[in-house]
Formats: structure tokens, sequence, C-alpha cells
């Protein structure tokens, strides 16, 4: 993802680091970013999932079409 | 065969043959492309694990080319061998302590002129530099063109064109590693005068060093307390009469020196990319980089923030958010239809009236807890968040943090310190923690207490634009008075609290049009996270307030806050809202809207009652991180300055407003 303050790109999982130490920490699912620190918020799960159907959508047409080929 | 072979991490047992040897650190700016450089070289056998002693982040690797084994290093990003950062920190450390044998310098191709001087520096400290400069793609898709050999031979390093994302310029990587041999390369003089300077200081050096004396020189008269301590362990006796030179040209040099040194690099090169770098004779200026630049100049700068305000937060959060949308869902909805109705409902199943105005009484559940939250804030909150997310997404805040580095200076901060206080305004409480990552402990202790002190949360400040709005002047004069208080804590802080301002640079990331469907995303999720947290503190204080009002606790504080209340010319209803604000200011500022719209305040009462709150202490979750941050005894003191900074605050309003009859 890419940070909403400075620009930088960098992992989601990267982005939760010394959550621990925040009370806030079990109910907000903030992004830090690890140059800048700034909260981004990350893409729902929703988005997520709905996404994940279109590339799988998109791989299958992609397969049939080279088997096609063959 | 392939001319590079992936092996496994340095770590393994493997590591630990003798073939196992040589070291490459990778090094440059952040966002240059060093990560893809690492991954591309290392591929999936990487450790990270934290720098020792610090929180910073070093990824390392291992390849074998050719037989022969490497173990990579991808250091933090770093603008200097004059380190700034914790991170800058870490990447010199890496370079002075594991010596690396080759050092590779990966540059921006599309800001060569600004990354080269750090190129300069890394030849000039005589480490085994090779130079890559990346992203020659975009730069060449922006005209401009770039003559590598050319480079390279007035460098004196080897030189690589790569566009580190496609795999350009890779192969010839790996070949330069593999072949790579620490020649002598160019030198670079300064002027007579510099030159001089650092001579006499490198003469005094005796000792073996990982930079060259002229590179340590020129640290220790830029005031590199690390090195400097690094040479007093490594000079011994020798110490005192090099301290002595260094503060004695420090002191000579005391006006001139940084510029003249910048100057000096400016200059070489200047001279050095002359025929390398060339750029299309009329690049053409995008209306982006235009709008981009109109917002960092102060004159026309000041005018855009005032615009954006106006309109973002005065016009759509304040007016249509706190006033058409709350209008639409607390008044015809909550008050008109659901709370008669539930009201009823509730007396109807339940016998017993304590327990009824447990759920629809004054202080019910139900009736202020759920119609706070759901009715004045929610539609507050997620106004404020859409246009949270439209600034953000358009890359509008680290101009914004540019913009007011100046201002930010006259207190004692840097425009690093705009992140804390942009995210105050969404929860002060997770800003007073990020307010960590300032540089210096001073800064960090100011930005506390201007978060505590003047920055309203967004639910607060939406209840308080939809409250002053209805009122004429009213919120012009809490503008005023915010800001003021803002200014001036923060001045008379900076002057009470001893050290220095710290340096503050960023890159800026383009400006561009948001994206509807990253806006979407980025309000869904803030105020899905901020109604999970406050709907359920929202029920929970109103069952205290319950408690306390079966209890005629609630009465007793009432009437204990009423002459207080009374000396700032407020009635003793807004003792309620006071009560609701120690537990979180947002519930506070909904009691006052409530209080507004019963017409219990005047135009007077309510500006004072508004900025009174904002000053207000800190609520319990923002008191607590507070004092996990900066220790019981400064979050004490804060806390305690807070308050009587709130009580003077509405003080002098109320008489000021009386006097002169403003409001």
């Amino acid at each position: 993802m890419r940070c909403g303050f400075c620009g930088f790109e960098f992992k989601e999982e990267e982005g939760f680091k010394g959550c621990k130490n925040c009370p806030m920490s079990s109910g907000c699912k903030m992004v830090k970013c690890p140059r800048c620190n700034y909260e981004n918020a990350p893409e729902p799960l929703v988005v997520k999932r709905i996404k994940n159907i279109f590339k799988k959508i998109q791989l299958f047409a992609q397969r049939r079409k080279d088997t096609k080929k063959e | 065969m392939a001319l590079f072979k992936k092996s496994k991490a340095c770590h393994t047992p493997q590591a630990d043959s003798p073939s196992c040897k040589k070291k490459v650190a990778l090094i440059g700016n952040p966002n240059v492309g060093k990560s893809v450089l690492f991954n591309a070289l290392t591929g999936a056998y990487v450790t990270v694990s934290n720098y020792p002693g610090t929180s910073v982040e070093v990824s390392r690797g291992a390849v074998t080319v050719e037989g022969q084994h490497f173990e990579i290093i991808d250091t933090p990003g770093m603008y200097s061998l004059l380190p700034i950062t914790e991170e800058e920190r870490v990447a010199r450390e890496i370079l002075l302590t594991e010596t690396p044998d080759i050092v590779i310098h990966v540059l921006d191709a599309r800001n060569l002129e600004r990354m080269l001087p750090m190129t300069i520096q890394l030849i000039e400290a005589g480490l085994p530099v090779i130079l890559v400069v990346n992203i020659m793609d975009e730069a060449e898709r922006m005209g401009l063109n770039i003559d590598i050999s050319l480079l390279a031979k007035r460098l004196g390093i080897p030189v690589i064109g790569a566009a580190t994302v496609k795999k350009r310029g890779m192969p010839e990587i790996r070949k330069t590693i593999v072949n790579f041999a620490s020649e002598k390369h160019n030198d670079f003089s300064y002027n007579k005068r510099l030159e001089n300077d650092v001579a006499e200081i490198a003469a005094l050096l005796k000792g073996d060093y990982r930079l060259s004396r002229k590179s340590l020189a020129l640290l220790l008269l830029q005031r590199d307390d690390e090195i400097a301590g690094l040479v007093k362990d490594t000079e011994g006796a020798g110490y005192p009469a090099l301290e002595e030179k260094v503060k004695e040209t420090i002191f000579e040099r005391r006006t001139s020196f940084h510029q003249d040194l910048s100057m000096e690099r400016r200059r070489i090169i200047k001279g050095l990319i002359r025929d390398v770098f060339s750029e299309p004779d009329k690049r053409k200026i995008t209306l982006n980089e235009r709008i981009s630049r109109l917002t960092v100049r102060p004159l026309t700068g000041i005018p855009i923030l005032f615009l954006v305000l106006y309109f973002g937060l005065y016009k759509f959060v304040g007016v249509f958010g706190a006033g058409t949308v709350v209008d639409l869902v607390e008044q015809k909805f909550f008050e008109g239809f659901f709370n008669p109705w539930i009201t009823g409902v509730v007396k109807h199943l339940v016998p017993w009236e304590v327990i009824q105005e447990l759920f629809v009484g004054e202080y019910g559940v139900i009736t202020l807890g759920i119609r706070y939250a759901i009715g004045i804030i929610l539609p507050i909150v997620s106004t404020f968040f859409l246009f949270f997310s439209i600034l953000e997404d358009s890359g509008y805040f680290p101009r914004l943090a540019l913009l007011v580095d100046r201002v930010f200076k006259m207190i004692g901060l840097t425009g690093r310190a705009v992140i804390p206080m942009v995210l105050g305004f969404g929860c002060d409480t997770m800003a007073t923690m990020v307010t960590r990552t300032l540089e210096t402990v001073r800064e960090r202790v100011l930005a506390t207490l201007l978060l505590a002190l003047a920055i309203p949360c967004s639910a607060q400040l939406g209840v308080i634009l939809a409250l002053l709005s209805k009122t004429r002047g009213a919120l012009l004069v809490w503008g005023a008075f915010m800001l003021l208080i803002f200014l001036l804590v923060g001045y008379l802080a900076a002057k009470v609290l001893p050290g220095e301002t710290p340096v503050f640079y960023m890159e800026l990331p383009p400006i561009r049009l948001p994206q509807l469907s990253n806006i979407l995303t980025k309000t869904y999720t803030r105020m899905q996270w901020y109604f999970l947290e406050i709907l359920p503190l929202f029920i929970l204080i109103s069952m205290l307030l319950w408690l306390g009002k079966i209890t005629h606790f609630f009465e007793k504080a009432v009437a204990c806050m009423s002459p207080v209340m009374a000396s700032i010319g407020l009635p003793k209803e807004t003792a309620v809202a006071f009560i609701f604000g120690f537990f979180r200011r947002d519930y506070g500022a909904a009691g006052l809207f409530d209080l507004q719209a019963k017409g219990l305040l005047n135009p007077r009462q309510l500006t004072v009652a508004a900025v009174t709150l904002t000053i207000f202490i800190p609520c319990v979750a923002q008191f607590l991180i507070m004092k996990k941050e900066r220790g019981m005894k400064t979050a004490l003191l804060i806390a305690a300055f807070v308050s009587a900074m709130a009580y003077g605050s509405g003080y002098i309003l109320n008489k000021f407003v009386l006097m002169t009859g403003i409001l």
C-alpha cells in the first residue's frame, strides 16, 4: 500500500509493528507507515474479497484462452 | 548457465563457510528502489531484524554469483552521511561497523542532481562505491538524457543505468559486483579555504578509520557528535588538541561553513553533470506540478489553506454534516420518531422505573448514548472523514507540512509535527502516540501538550462548528482564540523547554486527483473503526451517568461545579456537558449541542463554553496514553496545566466578550 502522507510504498503487514503498545490496538485497524508513522486506512476486507474474486475470474478466463490456443 | 544463483541466507550453517565473506550494502534515499534491487538480488531468502538497540529494521539476504558468496544488506533510507533521523544513523552505523566490501548507492535518475551529493560524500569517504542510476525508464519518458559512461568517467567509479522494477540493468549490476575492485577513484576539491580547514583537522587524525580523514574532518566540522565520540575513543591523548582545533574552526567559520560547504558541493555536482545530464529545452510543467507549487508557497499556500478550511471544514462538515444531516437524523428520526417509540416499548415491557431510566431516561443508554453516537456524532464524523480522505488522497498533507513548517519552527516544532497534529483532528489519543516519532524529547513534549490543549478531535470539532456556525461571529472568535492559544502556549513552552529545533525536510509525493474508490474505502474504514470504538464507550458512559443519577452523585457533582461555571458566565446546566467531556470530549460537545437545542445558551455563553470545552482536560484514554508515552509526572503536569488553561481562557474570554460586546 501507499502512505497517504509521504507516498512511501510498503506491505500492509509492515504497518502493524508497534501497535501492541497502543491502548486502541484492539479496535483500531489502521496501518502505520514505516517511514513517517502516518496512520493509513487499510483496504476493507469486503473490497479485498471482491478484488480477489475478480482476479480469480480473470485468471480463469486467461487459462481458458491459453488452453484454447494450445 | 545462470550467471546469478540465489543461495541461502548467511545465518545458515552453510553461511559459516569461508567463502561467505563479502558484504554488499545498498544505500540511498528512501523510495529510490533499494528494496526492489534487494529483492531482485536475493529473492525470497532474506532475514528481517531490528538493528541492535533500535526499532529500525534491516533486511539481509545472501546470494552466490559465479561461485562468489555475498551478503546483501538493505539499509534504511538516508539523505546524507551526516545523519538526522534514527534510520539514517542506522544506515551510517552499517557503513562504519559492518565494513561492507561494496557499497551500492542507488539513486533516482529523475533527481540526479539532488541525489549526487551523497555519491560525492561516499566517494570522498573512501568507500568502495558502485552507483546505480535507477528509474531510468521514467527519466527517459520525461525526456531526460543521462550519459552513464561519461558520469562513470567523471566519478571514477562503476555506474550502471537501471530500471530495477523492470529488471533492466540487473545483469550489469551482478557482473559489476562480481568483478568489482576498489580502485582509487576521482578526488573532488572544494575551494582553497575549505580545503585548508579540512586539511588542518585531518592532519591531527592519527588513528585508523573506516572513513577517510577528509570525510571525518568535514563531519566533525558539522558537529557530528557520534563521529566526535568515535574519534575521541580512537585518538586518546591526541583528542584534546584536535577538539580544540575543531572548536576554533567552527567558531571562525560559524556564519559561513554550512553555506560554503553546500555551495561547493553544488558547484562540484554542476561540473560533474555538465554534458552528462540534459533535459528537453522546454520541459512541460504539468498542471499538477503547478498546483503543487502554489500549495507550498506562503503567498498562495495560505489563501488555499483558508479556502480548503472554509469549504471543507466549515461548509461541508459544519453546515452540511453537522447541520443538515444531523437535523435529519437526530431531530427528525431520533427525536421525532425513534425515541418516543422505543420509550413506549421499554415502558410497556419493563415495569421498574429505575430500569426504564437506564434505557430510555434522561441519561438512558438508548435515548442518550445511542442518540448521541448515531444521531449527532456519526453524521459529523462521516462528513469529516470524507473530507479528510479527499485531502489525503490528493497528496495535500505533505504540502501542508512544508507550508506550516515556518510557523511550527517558531514554536519549537518542525513540519514533521504536522503528522500528529493532523491525526489529532481524527483522534487525539492515537496522535499522542504518534508524537514518539518526533526527533527530540522537547518536540515530543511540546506536541503532546499542544494536542491535549488546542487540537479538538474530529467529532468535537464537527459539533463545535455546527454549534457556532448558527451564531454570527462566534466561530470567528472561537477560531481566533484557539489559534492564539496554540501559538502562545507553543511559543512560551518552547522558550521554557531547552533544546534545538531540528531540521525538517521531506520528499513530496505527486499531487493527484483523488480517486473515488480510494476516498470511499478510506472513509468507510475510518468510520467503521471510529464507530466501533465510540459506541460501546457511549453506552458505558450513559450507564455511569445513570448510576450517578440514581445514587445522586451526579447531582452533587453538578452542584459542586456550578460556582465554577458561574464564574465563567455559564449556566449550571453546562456542568453536565463538562462531566460528559471528562469521559470523552466529543460526548461533551454533543452535550453542548443538546443544551443549545434547548435554548439554554446565549451566543456569548455558547462561545465561552465551546472554547473552555475545547481546551478542557483530555479524555481518559488520552490521559492514559500521555502517561504511557511521557511518564506520569509529565502527564499530570500537562493535565493540570490544560485544566487551568481551560478555566483561565473561559474566564478571560467571558470578560472580554462582556467588555467589548462583540457577541
